[in-house]
């Protein structure tokens, strides 16, 4: 089992009355994708400000790389690269120039800088717009830029709030593969993200926060099984509905066969299954079905997808 | 690719030149470059240049055209101070107005443009961060002072101004800029909003530039008073002229217009002496005070580095 980099222990922050991120626990893995889902005003600015040594927790503690959030917050530092939800520009500014002054505050040397500048824009692909002003950029290569300023220093760690957020489809999948590719080169992200699409598709981990606690934390697979006891059979006939739903209701391990409501996409007929039992039970049911001289198009386990887990684990409620 | 790690701080030699030792602090090398680029650095000094050239030739036209009547004559020593003293109370002007606007949006202009943040979860100290604003501005105000040197140098060509003179002004300048500099840098780093950090920072500066005129002119009749009535005991007589010499060095206008005052009637550069009369005896006793550039320039520095101790601490500090 991979190395926790990010602890939180009991981590809350509260203003006066109203309790912003209320004891939160949680454990990243060295290397891993952690996607942090939660409704608007969940607390996870809130979480990501503490993390990065921006805001004082009011009590619990966290730890990154090993580092004290509250007692080591140049550690910290050292260790993170952290991309807020929003863009900060200078006026007159060039590209190069905006990676040189990051790199600068990073401790790089000025004689190392020219050539990460170079690497930084080429890992971004953004080599082309060096000495342009950065103000000219668009939104989606703005938040690229963003991204390359938060590995000037080589970090461990890369926090990063709503990353896709505001982007135009193409911009966000570019972020989405660029996060792949820092994964690929060991780095742990951790962000935060409305878009459940995104956490199903990159995160090795999920952690879900509402009203400031966290309701759900694990990779997605695991938070599937734990709220589905049982397995959901797709399957989708060429014909025989009848004799098909007959055979299976009898059958060991069925719970339940429903055939759902009519859909535009559905053109052949199709059979829901509540179903108990192993991979090798399904594939004899299968079989069983194909005994039966019943013409089986498709046969496909449905998972619970990344939307069906938020909205099982959230209540709606916020803080 | 291959992102270079950064390298484990070695120990920093000192800087060989004054480009370096400048450009150490990314921050004086940011705001220099930010600064300086395009018309606007150029645009502003020219401007600069011609308010004070445009000064400088109404004062020499009204010394003249005064210097020119049957009752007095041309003076051309009194001429170069006119034109060395109207030179310096401009720039003393600047220096109390302009350096505060090139500090005030140092801190609230890194918040509005949501870079704040980003700083702070640099390496970066937060001494350097400071420091590097208040020095970047202050450079740019040296470099409108310097460009006004040839101006002041006319004062010389037509004699009448001593070296001393010139020194003292020069300090004078600088400690002003710095104190004014360090207080817009102070309240911009209380104020999310740089218009709010704006009010309060020329609120200072109005209030330690008129303020104190304002005060003197309440205090007058107190003054007078001391003339009409009975002469106060010789204790009494130093207290309140030392009260109003510590009034004095708060204020860099009063402090300037003394210091040359002393300058010319006693041509002493640091010390000078009020003559008091000793009700009692009726002889008058020379009270020894200092010229009040000097504890000016003392009190500018302390307070102006008190300022940046106090923002250094609130940008250190993490919010709660």
């Amino acid at each position: 089992m991979a190395a926790t980099i990010i602890e939180t222990k009991n981590l809350s922050k509260r203003y006066g009355k109203l309790t912003a991120v209320n004891d939160l626990s949680l454990a990243v893995e060295q290397g891993a994708i952690y996607g942090f889902v939660g409704p608007n005003g969940a607390g996870k600015t809130t979480t990501m400000r503490m993390l990065t040594t921006l805001l004082q927790p009011t009590s619990g503690e966290a730890w990154i790389a090993g580092c004290s959030v509250a007692r080591d917050p140049r550690g910290v530092r050292r260790a993170i690269g952290y991309m807020p939800d929003f863009f900060g520009v200078y006026d007159d500014m060039k590209v190069w120039e905006y990676l040189d002054f990051f790199g600068a505050c990073y401790e790089i040397p000025e004689a190392q800088r020219a050539g990460l500048i170079d690497d930084l824009l080429e890992l971004v692909d953004l080599g082309h717009r060096r000495d342009d002003q950065v103000d000219t950029l668009s939104r989606g290569m703005k938040q690229r830029l963003c991204l390359a300023r938060t590995l000037a220093h080589d970090p461990q760690v890369l926090i990063l709030d709503e990353p896709a957020s505001g982007l135009d489809p193409r911009a966000r999948i570019e972020i989405r593969e660029l996060l792949l590719e820092l994964s690929r080169m060991g780095k742990t992200i951790f962000f935060s993200t409305h878009i459940l699409a995104d956490v199903a598709e990159i995160c090795t981990q999920v952690g879900i926060v509402e009203a400031g606690r966290l309701v759900a934390q694990g990779s997605l697979a695991e938070m599937q099984r734990r709220l589905t006891p049982h397995r959901r059979l797709q399957i989708t006939l060429l014909g025989q509905l009848d004799e098909a739903q007959q055979a299976l209701l009898g059958r060991e391990g069925v719970l339940e066969v429903r055939v759902p409501e009519p859909n535009h996409s559905r053109h052949h007929p199709t059979l829901e299954v509540d179903f108990t039992g192993d991979d090798q039970a399904v594939s004899a049911l299968l079989g069983y079905l194909v005994s039966r001289h019943v013409a089986v198009l498709h046969f496909t386990e449905s998972m619970h997808d990344v939307e069906d887990v938020f909205m099982q684990v959230t209540k709606g409620i916020v803080s | 690719m291959t992102v270079e790690v950064a390298a484990p701080s070695a120990p920093k030699r000192q800087p060989r030149t004054l480009r370096e030792a400048l450009t150490r602090n990314p921050v004086v090398l940011k705001e220099l470059r930010g600064r300086m680029r395009g018309a606007r650095a150029f645009v502003l000094l020219t401007f600069h240049i011609l308010v004070m050239s445009g000064f400088i030739t109404l004062l020499y036209t009204a010394y003249t055209a005064s210097a020119n009547t049957p009752y007095s004559g041309f003076d051309r020593q009194l001429l170069g101070k006119i034109v060395f003293g109207g030179v310096v109370g401009m720039e003393l002007l600047l220096v109390c107005f302009i350096t505060p606007a090139f500090t005030v949006g140092a801190i609230s202009g890194e918040r509005e443009r949501q870079t704040y943040d980003l700083l702070r979860t640099t390496l970066l100290p937060a001494r350097s961060l400071v420091l590097g604003k208040l020095t970047a501005a202050m450079s740019f105000v040296l470099l409108l002072l310097l460009a006004a040197l040839p101006l002041q140098s006319l004062g010389f060509l037509l004699g009448g101004v001593a070296p001393e003179e010139v020194a003292i002004a020069t300090l004078v300048l600088i400690v002003t800029a710095f104190l004014y500099g360090s207080a817009g840098i102070l309240f911009s780093t209380f104020m999310r909003r740089t218009l709010g950090a704006t009010i309060l920072t020329y609120s200072f500066v109005l209030l330690t530039t008129l303020g104190l005129p304002i005060l003197l002119l309440a205090l007058l009749p107190i003054f007078s008073f001391m003339g009409y009535s009975n002469t106060p005991s010789v204790v009494i007589q130093a207290v309140m002229y030392y009260a109003l010499g510590l009034l004095i060095v708060t204020n860099p206008l009063a402090t300037a217009v003394t210091t040359e005052a002393i300058l010319v009637g006693q041509q002493t550069v640091f010390y000078f002496t009020v003559p008091v009369v000793d009700p009692n005896t009726a002889n008058s006793v020379n009270l020894p005070m200092v010229s009040p550039w000097f504890p000016f320039s003392v009190f500018c520095l302390i307070l102006g580095a008190l300022l940046i101790l106090v923002s250094i601490q609130v940008v250190r500090r993490a919010e709660r």
